[in-house]
């Protein structure tokens, strides 16, 4: 971990580039109040909730599932009605210490089968029209902040859900990609030169100025070491490095791909679900080791769910409401929700009982201090967080 | 009175904002003519045919129709026409992340070229029968009893009036009067079982409205030549153009009934196109930095490193980030995209190292502002190309 001062001596040696004008990473907003950075990790392919959160004494699950069904005797219990996939020990014990929430049934009407067209729906929050901005580039736009660096995506391309007019959004695959080459030197210098113009010019160079600044802090990075493995480990090594800094971000976003599990889904499901729990834990762990478990808070959410009846291959198709995941220390833990019925299906599908917006609105109030109407409209946000 | 530029610097200025800055091939020839010679030529070329596809198109190949595009950017002729092309991608912005079809997003661009300095209510009907249009917003799902609003409500709020110029109910039935407009396959196709035929009133105005009605409707409606007045003013001529400059343009729009090549004339003629204030205002797009630093250094073919470095800038050519288009202005300057700036001018001084003197003639009209100068000072070769490049005025246009 990087304290202050290794921070600042390792920073020194970045020599002249630190003659760019003063940035205050965090310190100066004074016109927000303070906030808990948002994690959002989205399970890519549509995780299939029933066996993830499983409803281990409605009989009419293994009806729907005599196949793929998971045995009673390993479904890790959790309360008198549901329990956890078998690989999720580490969510098991994040329960059992209050870190985790579990919202059922989330989803919306009308739901869409479409990984394109639902993951749209879930990052825009705006299942109704054409998206042209996120949930959270609403959300930034709605906190006006002078930070030069406010949200990163641990992906290759900026994701939809931080689509926004504010600036300070960055997306980044590793560290080093922002390497400035040494002539970014000379460049630095010519803009402080423009900055010397004033007017428009001025303008101009100060946002170029800001930027390099802001790619230096970040090549600056290192990916965090723990008990870590597998893509989500790897993504989640640079989140930590993210949240240990100065830098005080409002949001971070990544994914996991895998989870469209049409055929044959037990070794699969059973690889991506250990990978999150084991992964989540770790993370969680060293947050809080680190005393920074007050300062983050991570929504673990997927663009649908899957069938409730599995298919003839071993599998499930496309589905839509399923169970998200809400980590922290400041979490209220618990079940939120009503468990989708098994009995009154939608052609096969569970019908949702917790719209998800009402999830967002709990984390844009409770981790951001937003009102959520304008952001998102009327849905009465769940008090997920303390 | 502003000061006003003349001479090299004035013609520099146009073809940099009506196209791609001059190459040394053509700068002679350009500068010649003088700037409203060479207004008359760039126009003119709008008329040229349209460059041949190439023979064979693979449709599943995304990345080869961003290639043919920039390719024409660089070395094609009608440097106004791909200029066009690239404001009027933006503005019906589409992408093929969800299209997944390199043909039809092909096709789009090459009616935008096309017909991109044509009447805009014209421009608005093509692209409401466009096929990637089409799918993407929904307008196969838009039929009688069962109404989408995506089309209906884009074009209003994006295409062609803005936010606050029409009403919900407008909306829903515009939605109405588009119902059957849909596709197979790579056809636009109307099924007249899927239109609803009875009376709507869109903006006041009853009828059984088809598709092209609203066209008609909404483009001839003040908000519109307002609407698009300011779009084509942040686009060709200042980040914030003065009310007064829209309302001149938005006459001229209504006058000509939305006549494009009209309405450039126009802007580019304006006495304030030429003031100091206009000069080097706007910020280059990432296409308008890897364009211009290859035309002003002669390349004549776009390199492979260029699709990678547009990714990092966040601009792809057929993916702009949604409905919305891409930002503009300082918005481009993002942490990657300023690293990606610095790279950029040192690749292409790699491939030219020869370049400097080319691109202070053709990017700076021969007359470097002091800033530039100085920095250039003792420095040779690749360094002094790689120099001019990443300056901060190479990124202004």
């Amino acid at each position: 971990m990087l304290n202050r001062r290794e921070f600042l001596t390792r920073g020194l040696s970045y020599g002249s580039l630190l003659m760019l004008p003063r940035v205050s990473w965090a310190a100066g907003d004074k016109k927000q109040p303070g906030h808990r950075t948002l994690v959002l990790l989205h399970l890519r392919g549509g995780n299939d909730g029933l066996n993830t959160v499983i409803p281990y004494n409605d009989p009419l699950y293994r009806v729907l599932r005599p196949g793929i069904g998971i045995g009673e005797n390993q479904i890790r219990k959790i309360d008198k009605n549901v329990g956890l996939h078998p690989a999720m020990g580490g969510f098991e014990s994040l329960w059992k210490r209050e870190r985790l929430a579990i919202v059922q049934g989330v989803g919306y009407p009308l739901p869409n089968y479409s990984h394109f067209r639902a993951t749209e729906i879930y990052y825009s929050g705006e299942p109704e029209k054409t998206p042209s901005s996120g949930w959270m580039g609403r959300a930034l736009e709605a906190r006006p902040s002078e930070r030069p660096l406010r949200a990163v995506a641990i992906e290759k391309e900026k994701p939809l859900s931080l689509a926004s007019s504010a600036p300070g959004i960055v997306s980044l695959t590793n560290f080093k990609q922002f390497q400035l080459p040494k002539e970014a030197r000379e460049s630095i210098a010519m803009y402080k030169e423009f900055l010397a113009l004033g007017g428009e010019r001025a303008a101009v160079a100060k946002r170029a100025l800001e930027a390099f600044k802001v790619a230096e802090k970040i090549a600056s990075l290192r990916p965090v070491r723990g008990s870590f493995y597998g893509s989500l480990g790897q993504d989640l090594s640079k989140v930590l490095a993210l949240l240990q800094t100065d830098l005080d971000l409002e949001v971070i976003c990544l994914s996991l791909n895998g989870f469209d599990t049409h055929a044959n889904q037990g070794p699969q499901h059973n690889g991506l679900l250990a990978q999150l729990s084991n992964n989540l834990r770790a993370y969680q762990d060293l947050l809080e080791r680190q005393g920074l478990g007050d300062r983050v808070c991570t929504f673990v959410f997927s663009e649908f769910g899957r069938r409730a009846t599995e298919n003839l291959s071993g599998g499930t198709d496309h589905g839509s409401a399923y169970p998200a995941f809400v980590l922290g220390k400041g979490v209220k833990p618990g079940l939120y929700g009503e468990a989708p019925s098994l009995e009154n299906l939608d052609n096969n599908n569970l019908r949702y009982t917790t719209d998800f917006r009402r999830i967002y609105g709990g984390l844009l109030k409770g981790c951001l201090g937003l009102d959520p109407k304008p952001i998102l409209g009327d849905h009465a946000p769940l008090e997920l967080l303390a | 009175m502003e000061q006003r530029i003349t001479g090299r610097a004035a013609v520099g200025h146009l073809l940099r904002r009506a196209g791609f800055g001059v190459s040394p091939s053509d700068a002679e020839a350009y500068r010649k003519l003088g700037f409203a010679g060479a207004l008359d030529r760039l126009l003119d070329e709008f008329d040229l045919e349209q460059p041949k596809d190439a023979p064979t198109f693979d449709a599943y190949e995304p990345g080869l129709i961003q290639q043919l595009w920039l390719d024409r950017m660089v070395r094609g002729r009608s440097a106004l026409s791909e200029k066009l092309a690239l404001f009027w991608h933006g503005h019906f912005a589409t992408s093929n992340r969800k299209i997944r079809e390199p043909l039809l997003m092909w096709r789009q661009y090459k009616m935008l070229r096309q017909h991109g300095a044509d009447r805009f209510p014209e421009l608005v009907a093509r692209m409401s029968r466009d096929v990637a249009m089409v799918r993407w917003l929904d307008g196969n799902a838009n039929r009688k009893g069962q109404p989408n609003e995506n089309y209906a409500r884009e074009l209003q709020e994006l295409f062609t009036l803005g936010i606050g110029n029409y009403t919900e109910n407008d909306v829903r039935e515009a939605a109405r009067a588009f119902t059957g407009w849909g596709s197979r396959r790579h056809a636009f196709v109307f099924t007249k079982a899927f239109h609803d035929a009875g009376e709507k009133t869109v903006h006041g105005q009853k009828g059984p409205h088809t598709g092209d009605d609203i066209v008609r409707i909404v483009t001839s409606l003040p908000a519109c030549h307002a609407f698009l007045a300011r779009k084509l003013l942040r686009f060709f001529s200042h980040p914030r153009p003065r009310a007064n400059e829209v309302a001149e343009l938005a006459a001229v729009l209504k006058r000509t009934k939305g006549d494009i090549r009209s309405a450039l004339f126009f802007l580019f003629r304006s006495p304030r196109f030429l003031g100091a204030a206009h000069q080097r205002a706007l910020v280059k797009s990432p296409v308008e930095v890897i364009v211009s630093a290859l035309r002003a250094t002669g390349g004549i073919k776009t390199p492979l490193w260029a699709h990678g470095s547009l990714e990092r800038m966040g601009q792809i050519l057929f993916q702009p980030p949604s409905v919305k288009g891409w930002p503009a202005g300082t918005a481009w300057l993002t942490s990657a995209g300023m690293v990606e700036r610095v790279r950029v001018a040192q690749r292409v001084a790699r491939s030219f190292p020869d370049a400097a003197e080319q691109i202070i003639d053709v990017a700076f009209d021969n007359e470097p502002p002091t800033t530039l100068a100085k920095t250039l000072a003792g420095l040779e070769g690749p360094e002094r190309t790689a120099r001019a490049l990443a300056s901060p005025e190479f990124q202004l246009c």
